[in-house]
């Protein structure tokens, strides 16, 4: 042991004392903080490209090429190249973009634009800059600011608004329509303005065909749709100021227990196939051939209730004729689709403002920042329109395409849309809210009857939001 | 005389029954696991995209549709490209992983050194954590690495995580008796040469089912290159397949039927070693 | 029954094995360090230069490849841990001080990246430490060599004894290492996320904090938690034996049957099982979800019958559901494990089946005693794992049945699994922290049961003797 111990303690002596040098110096230098700098300086940054991630209906219908065509004519002189990020449409930034791997623009919805706020992945952005700002509507663009520090910022441009429609087969409509089925004479048929025409309609439908073609169907276990009942008596979703509480959940606050009294009626003109996605799936074909009278969905979906009709021989003009998308209907103040004499009150449903946001982690921020103005732009947004069948966000270009652009566009303004709150735990309130939808539709059409009294109803939704607060709060929080 | 003749009869009816009963067992057996893949490939031959336009089970229309869009509309789903990505990675994974594999099994098998009961509860203890976490992790180690938006990042994953699996292919190399590696060393060789010349060929059956399984996972898995792989011209089948629409049924089950077709291709291929009772006569040898 | 004599026996036994364990450690210990002890007693000068720096020794024993080899390996140690490797370990224990601000481009510390590295750099100093003593063992032996052979080994004969005597060392290299990187450090990963606070809003670029046993407490703190966990955990234990039962035998007895020698065209027989292998899981889980719901097929024939739907996935189908879950997972597994049996019953002694048919046994006899053992014997440890695959087995209940809760669940549904249940409450809402402690939980649970049986299975005790 002479001269080997000595030597093997030497070599350890040795090891440690560099590990905790470095080591040391690494902490203290970390100590040291770096000066950030400024981003929106006037000065386009030259021979950059940009990858932006749009959404898959713009790049399928070539709405995304133009797009980047036209910019990069446009741009072609100082170098700046704008190309398809070709990622995942739902790509979470907070994952790809602090290692690099993210797109430089996105356009994605508000609730997940927002939440990328937290983690200061998006840049806030210089109102003084985004050309579009003043025609911008005012609630849409409410949906991208938010306080941060103490200092209210803005994180997105706003670009559509998204809200449900009823898509409904117009020759279906029974031709006696004027006499029978229009109360108020208002040249529209009641069974589109009111749920409680509709619901009419349907029995009568189910009644008549036995039990072989229906009227309003929809998958009542989908949370998205389902939740615009119980806001529309008064419900929320997380409460406070900002809508974001989650110590108050408020689907049962107010008279939102109703939402479940309709969601049952609806449920009774409906088949079991409402308890599960079976109905969110097939309504496609089953409108085309007739089956189905009208369904609620969002407007994405248009071309493939069209290609279905197609495909069940209809040409392609009078499937444009036919298929009609149009605002919801209205629903009773009493919240009993049999009882109108207490008069209407528009529908709330939840939707959304889908906009443009721009990545901390880019290179080429004023690049990018010049690339939003010009897809916002009156022209790039009239195509879009044209092309996508969108709603804009544009309060100038609303007005001009009228019709149900413009009263998306009101509806957003007059509190009918209940923007989406861009809170983490929103992802615990879809289970318990449509096990508890299911629930109602099983037990009317099962004949359960267990949910027939209000009381029951309240209690029902009330556990709904006993079950969204334990998931949220259970294990969460320190 | 009679006696004799009538238990001949009995012996052979009794045959005749087992070989009828046999068969009519497979035959069930066959259909209960071919219906589905049947329902699957009429699906994918039908005229309309949405399953629920169907007959019960049977598409009303048919027509090549699917098939046609499958490979030419390459703007959203580029499924030509996603199809070599998914055999690219799925070879080398096979080939790495079986090699790396079967070499783990066999050290295990037949060496032993001081850790190997230590590495055997290791393992088994390693292969028990839920793994959600793991993807979180393995995303992270793969940055570092900058094996992101690679196909060898999921390659070296696959080939990496294979020998963990060393079990099977360990029992197997357990039940080949020592008789036939001593027989060897009396003659001369090393153990590399034992392995490669005398146990390797006795374990073609395990080969084979090394080799498929390690093939046939990367085109199933979607969790892991969904994860590292960002770049929409790198997916893989599976990844790809989940981004299809509903209403798109009829081309994921295309999509889905000509997964299938590389697996069975491979197994095929290897089928002829898997003969049984060889060991019989190799000891004899 | 004799299993069962054994397991009791052995269990009696335990208190004074576990005596003699403890009494026998010191003299183990000291055995171990016995090899440590010589060569620190023995060691000659340039055993001392090897330990000091790797490799010198070598080098003046005039073994060049070798020395250079690992004085190579010594150097590049060093480089790493003076560019990141001290950096990374300091890293583990602080988790980041420093936060990021995207918005003005200041690069602030990621603490999960720092934990991963952190870990890293823990392995590589383990590997070190073997490298070293290898090292350090190598220069000893090169030492006892000269002073009985008189010179030092060739290089030749040492890279020969890697492909012989020591093979196991050069085959199992490569996977140890790369298990150790991308199948170790992931759950080592896990493990550590379970003491500290990830998850929620505290993700990067917000920083991590070591919290202890915070989460376990706070885990077994839930009143809510006791009545659901026992009911899914009885339901998970039913669920794996049965399914992991169904799945052997049948694919075994389908093996067996596609064996037969009155059987033709085998190849074509046994490519049915393998098409509905081939077809990706979470396809044919889909398949099955869309074909048994009110709108599918199944009902479709139902209803053209003159019946009512059934709800066989419904919101009151809890066994319905459950033996469903079985039916369709037994659909998808059994091909893995007749491939399996096939592979394992080829190697069988025909001899032996000979044997018993001359003796006059049935062919069931023939099974029991021949057969079974022999295929328990060698899967044991498969069987085991499948046992945990099937206890874990996430997607299952996940496709078919997922996204419900039902009363007297506390967030779960009457068919899911723990794995389920630790996802909606834990990964569902980003809790990781959270969702890695109670993974903690199930893995003691499910690791105390299989290690038992493992241990007591004849497979890991007898290895020799089935020959």
């Amino acid at each position: 042991m002479r001269k080997t111990l000595p030597a093997l303690i030497a070599h350890i002596a040795l090891i440690l004392a560099v590990i905790i040098t470095v080591g040391v110096l690494g902490v203290i230098a970390a100590g040291v903080s770096a000066e950030g700098s400024e981003k929106f300086t006037d000065e386009l940054e030259r021979n950059v490209t940009l990858h932006i991630l749009e959404n898959d209906t713009a790049k399928e219908q070539g709405y995304l090429k133009e797009l980047l065509d036209a910019f990069n004519s446009e741009y072609a002189e100082y170098g700046i190249k704008a190309v398809d990020a070709n990622i995942d449409q739902y790509n979470d930034l907070e994952q790809s973009g602090p290692f690099g791997y993210g797109p430089d623009v996105l356009y994605q919805a508000n609730d997940a634009l927002m939440k990328y706020v937290d983690g200061k992945h998006i840049l806030p952005l210089p109102v003084d800059k985004i050309e579009c700002a003043e025609e911008l509507s005012e609630a849409a663009f409410k949906a991208y600011r938010s306080t941060v520090g103490g200092q209210e910022y803005t994180f997105g441009v706003p670009v559509n608004i998204q809200q449900p429609l009823l898509f409904y087969r117009k020759d279906l409509i029974p031709e006696n329509w004027e006499t029978e089925w229009d109360d108020d004479k208002n040249g529209v048929p009641d069974m589109i303005e009111y749920w409680t025409d509709m619901y009419r309609f349907s029995k009568q439908i189910k009644k008549d065909s036995n039990n072989s073609k229906y009227g309003y169907m929809k998958s009542l276990n989908d949370g998205y749709f389902a939740s615009g009942y119980f806001f529309s008596y008064g419900g929320y979703v997380f409460g406070g100021e900002d809508g974001k509480d989650t110590s108050d959940i408020g689907f049962s606050k107010n008279d939102g227990y109703l939402g479940g009294k309709i969601i049952r009626q609806l449920a009774s003109v409906m088949n079991l196939e409402c308890t599960e996605d079976t109905i969110t799936r097939n309504s496609y074909s089953r409108m085309a051939k007739g089956d189905y009278f009208a369904t609620m969905t969002t407007p994405d979906v248009y071309t493939l209730f069209i290609k279905e009709m197609v495909n069940a021989g209809y040409t392609e003009e009078y499937a444009r004729a036919n298929l009609i998308m149009t605002d919801i209907p209205s629903l009773p103040v009493s919240g009993d689709l049999e009882d109108e004499s207490q008069g209407f009150k528009d529908m709330v449903a939840m939707g959304g403002v889908n906009g443009y946001a721009i990545s901390s982690y880019t290179k080429a921020p004023n690049a990018s920042l010049a690339f939003v103005n010009f897809a916002t732009s009156y022209k790039m947004i009239n195509r879009r329109a044209e092309l996508l069948g969108i709603s804009p966000a544009r309060r100038d270009l609303a007005e001009e395409l009228g019709g149900l652009n413009e009263k998306i566009n009101q509806n957003l303004d007059s509190g009918s849309i209940y923007v989406m709150p861009s809170v983490r735990a929103l992802a615990q309130v879809w289970t318990p809210l449509q096990t508890f939808c299911a629930t109602l539709a099983d037990d009317v059409l099962n004949e359960k009857d267990v949910y027939v009294t209000d009381e029951k109803l309240k209690d029902g939704i009330r556990n709904v939001d006993n079950q969204i607060y334990a998931a949220i709060h259970t294990l969460g929080g320190s | 005389m009679n006696k004799a003749k009538a238990k001949v009869v009995k012996a052979k009816s009794k045959k005749v029954f087992n070989v009828v009963i046999t068969y009519c067992i497979l035959s069930i057996v066959a259909f209960i696991f071919f219906f589905p893949c049947l329902w699957l490939i009429l699906a994918s031959f039908s005229k309309s995209g949405s399953i629920y336009s169907f007959d019960g089970f049977f598409p009303t229309e048919y027509g090549f549709d699917a098939f046609k869009a499958l490979f030419t509309d390459t703007v959203m789903y580029n499924y030509k490209r996603w199809f070599f990505n998914t055999l690219f990675i799925a070879v080398m994974s096979c080939i790495l992983g079986t090699l790396l594999t079967i070499l783990t099994a066999y050290c295990m098998s037949r060496f032993r050194f001081k850790s190997r009961k230590a590495m055997m509860k290791a393992t088994l203890l390693l292969g028990m954590f839920p793994s959600f976490m793991g993807t979180i992790a393995v995303y992270l180690i793969m940055t570092q690495f900058n094996l992101i938006n690679q196909h060898w990042g999921l390659i070296l994953i696959y080939s990496a995580q294979a020998p963990m699996g060393y079990m099977v292919q360990k029992g197997f190399f357990d039940t080949i008796p020592y008789s036939i590696d001593e027989a060897a060393r009396i003659d001369g060789a090393s153990n590399f040469t034992v392995f490669v010349k005398f146990i390797l060929p006795l374990s073609k059956p395990m080969l084979v089912y090394t080799a498929l399984t390690s093939f046939t996972w990367p085109w199933s898995d979607f969790i892991l290159p969904k994860m590292l792989l960002i770049d929409k011209d790198l997916y893989t089948v599976a990844v790809g397949l989940m981004s299809l629409g509903e209403t798109e049924f009829a081309r994921f089950a295309a999509g889905s039927i000509f997964i299938a077709i590389p697996i069975i291709l491979l197994y095929f291929c290897l089928v002829k070693y898997m003969i049984n009772g060889m060991a019989a006569g190799a000891v004899k040898e | 029954m004799k299993a069962l004599d054994t397991i009791t026996a052995k269990f009696k036994n335990l208190p004074s094995a576990v005596a003699k364990k403890f009494r026998a450690i010191p003299s183990e210990l000291a055995g171990k360090f016995a090899g440590a002890k010589e060569i620190l007693t023995q060691g000659n000068g340039k055993v001392t230069a090897s330990m000091l720096v790797m490799g010198l020794g070598q080098l003046i024993y005039r073994q060049w490849i070798k020395g250079f080899m690992y004085l190579f390996v010594q150097a590049a140690f060093i480089v790493y841990f003076v560019l990141t490797g001290a950096g990374d370990l300091f890293g583990l224990f602080t988790l980041g001080t420093r936060e990021g601000n995207a918005w003005y481009g200041v690069e602030g510390d990621n603490s999960v990246v720092m934990l991963i590295t952190g870990i890293l750099s823990v392995f590589i100093i383990f590997l070190y430490i073997m490298l070293y003593i290898s090292n350090v063992k190598d220069a000893y032996r090169t030492q006892c060599a000269v002073d009985t052979l008189k010179e030092p080994l060739s290089f030749k004969k040492e890279v020969g004894a890697l492909l012989d005597k020591s093979f196991h060392k050069t085959a199992l290299a490569l996977p140890v290492i790369g298990v150790c990187v991308f199948s170790i450090l992931p759950i080592v990963f896990m493990i550590l996320i379970a003491f500290t606070n990830y998850g929620g809003d505290v993700v990067p670029p917000a920083l991590v904090d070591w919290v202890g046993f915070k989460n376990f407490g706070k885990i077994l703190s839930l009143g809510q938690f006791a009545p659901t966990f026992f009911k899914i955990f009885g339901w998970n234990m039913l669920w794996a034996v049965l399914s992991t039962a169904l799945n052997y035998f049948a694919g075994l007895g389908l093996a067996l049957l596609l064996n037969k020698k009155c059987v033709k065209g085998k190849a074509i027989w046994r490519a049915f099982p393998i098409l509905a292998y081939a077809i990706p899981g979470f396809i044919t889980l889909l398949g099955f979800k869309f074909m048994f719901s009110y709108g599918g097929p199944i009902n479709y024939y139902i209803q053209q019958g003159g019946g009512e739907v059934v709800g066989f996935l419904g919101l009151d189908a809890k066994w319905t559901a459950r033996f469903l879950g079985l039916g369709v997972n037994a659909w998808i597994s059994i091909p893995s494990t007749m491939l399996l049996a096939t592979g394992i019953l080829s190697n069988v002694n025909t001899d032996l089946y000979e044997a018993a048919r001359v003796d006059g046994a049935s062919s069931w006899k023939q099974f029991i005693k021949i057969t079974l053992p022999y295929v328990l014997f060698a899967t044991t440890p498969v069987l085991i794992s499948q046992f945990i695959g099937n206890f874990n087995n996430f997607g299952i209940f996940y496709f078919l049945r997922g996204g419900l809760y039902v009363d007297g669940y506390f967030l779960a549904s009457d068919t899911d699994l723990l794995i389920n249940w630790l996802y909606n409450m834990s990964i569902d809402n980003n809790y990781y922290s959270i969702g890695a402690a109670i993974s903690l939980v199930i893995f003691a649970i499910t690791s105390v049961i299989s290690l038992t049986v493992y241990v007591l299975s004849p497979s890991y005790k007898q290895e020799e003797t089935f020959r």
